[in-house]
């Protein structure tokens, strides 16, 4: 019994450890936003710009489709068993408030959380980020920050493009390729949306895209000199970010909404 | 003043030697200090010089000033002034040659659009790799990349140079043209030191030798 409880105190204490150590980390990139340092600005705007393109223009040919699927589908299951008196709330609730933040970090987090894990794991066994020292840079101004702005500005920008092409893209489909009558969708859409969602939704992809950034630089800062840690910490790192987006998510649901 | 100074500097590395025990070390400007150990020690003995590891015990001057090893940032400006040639330094990998050559200038300049300076690509040409500066280090060949590693940094405006294995990092080839190039950029107010198995280039750089056995440094018979 005791090696039991022993056990489960030794794993609660790494757990908040880590969750303090993410933290931390959050803390240490934030305060950077703040303190401005004013050598090296170009090239973390360029590698900002660059972690743009790589997690949001490239994610465009993939959350399209992935967005005009899932828009399509509920809007049809909607109109058949919702009736379409509600269909607007309906697609309101579900899409603008749930899916589109959260399929959107799940995107996010399949693509790009893993490749910044290996990306940073990578230059921690091969000894990049002591060539980045060695040459006087901070590897959390020249690395961490730009990969946060650019992967949190690239969730909220792609949360916007799968909300506008789930709901007009997916009633656009779901028109021309059905007979299911819909009474005037995009008037009940624009009735039910109000400001508070769409803020809601900004906050969530804001906070979504500050969890991804940091677990996965965390547990890529985390490999220290053995490749093989690359693959473990790429799953970690998956995985705990998952995790934690939706227990974000239900937090910032429970604030707003109960 | 000295340049760098370990005081009862103790520090252990799993898996590295037998680590540093308690030493006692001093660098002044115009010292080219070769070392005499195991490759391990000698290894590890280099990384703490470059503050790339901090001691578990004692403390590291620098210029008189005692480096606080409690938080990285704290190491950075005196990491910019130590040109480190290692056998696993590194180069990054997601940036062009000539980018990575141009990083700290770039950096510390703010400006994306610099032009590599002349003695950077007399360098290269000499070395042969100035047709190589706008492709990626890992398509470069290991020789071609530990080239443009060591460029990095003899252009770096360092206080110290710290070199490892110079004979097995350049290759027979190059480690002649190295030397030459070596003797033309060391100045008077820098300091040297080295690992190397190669007695003529000890003899043509080294002004004194240190010796480390069991982790613990001692004075080699004056050379010079």
């Amino acid at each position: 019994m005791e090696q039991i409880l022993g056990s489960v105190g030794r794993k609660t204490i790494k757990s908040v450890n880590h969750v303090l150590d993410l933290c931390a980390l959050t803390y240490r990139i934030f305060t950077l936003i703040f303190k401005r340092p004013q050598t090296g600005r170009v090239i973390v705007k360029r590698v900002v710009l660059e972690q743009i393109y790589f997690t949001c223009v490239e994610a465009l040919t993939i959350i399209i489709p992935i967005a005009l699927l899932i828009g399509s589908i509920l809007i049809v299951q909607f109109a058949k068993y919702a009736g379409h008196y509600d269909l607007g709330k309906t697609t309101v609730i579900l899409i603008v408030r749930e899916l589109g933040p959260i399929v959107t970090a799940f995107l996010v987090i399949l693509r790009s959380a893993t490749a910044v894990t290996i990306e940073i794991g990578y230059m921690n066994v091969l000894n990049e980020i002591e060539a980045f020292e060695m040459a006087g840079l901070d590897p959390m101004w020249i690395v961490c920050l730009p990969r946060m702005v650019g992967i949190t500005a690239a969730v909220c920008c792609l949360f916007i493009v799968f909300d506008l092409v789930s709901i007009i893209g997916g009633y656009g489909l779901v028109w021309l390729i059905t007979n299911i009558p819909m009474g005037n969708f995009l008037d009940q859409i624009g009735k039910a949306i109000t400001a508070a969602d769409i803020a809601v939704g900004i906050v969530k992809a804001l906070c979504f895209g500050v969890i991804i950034t940091v677990t996965s630089l965390s547990h890529g800062f985390n490999i220290k000199k053995n490749i093989t840690e690359i693959p473990v910490g790429t799953s970690k790192a998956a995985i705990e970010s998952i995790i934690f987006c939706l227990i974000g998510n239900i937090i910032i649901s429970a604030i707003f909404y109960l | 003043m000295y340049l760098i100074e370990l005081s009862n500097y103790s520090l252990v590395v799993e898996g590295f030697g037998n680590s540093l025990k308690d030493i006692y070390f001093t660098l002044t400007k115009g010292d080219a200090c070769a070392i005499r150990a195991a490759t391990a020690d000698a290894y590890i003995f280099l990384k703490a010089l470059a503050t790339l590891v901090g001691p578990q015990t004692g403390t590291y001057s620098y210029m008189g000033e005692v480096i606080d090893f409690s938080d990285y940032r704290n190491l950075l400006p005196f990491k910019k002034k130590i040109g480190y040639i290692g056998l696993d330094s590194a180069m990054l990998s997601n940036k062009t040659v000539r980018e990575n050559l141009l990083l700290m200038r770039s950096y510390f300049e703010n400006s994306l659009s610099l032009d590599i300076d002349a003695k950077t690509l007399k360098l290269c040409r000499i070395f042969n790799i100035e047709d190589k500066l706008d492709i990626r280090p890992g398509e470069l060949r290991p020789i071609d990349l530990r080239i443009a590693i060591a460029i990095r940094e003899l252009t770096k405006s360092f206080d110290v140079l710290l070199l490892e294995r110079p004979e097995d990092y350049f290759g027979y080839n190059s480690f002649g043209l190295f030397n030459e190039i070596l003797k033309d950029t060391l100045e008077h107010g820098h300091g040297f030191v080295f690992f190397c198995n190669n007695q003529n280039f000890i003899d043509a750089f080294a002004n004194r030798e240190v010796l480390i056995t069991d982790g613990t440094l001692a004075k080699a018979p004056k050379l010079v």
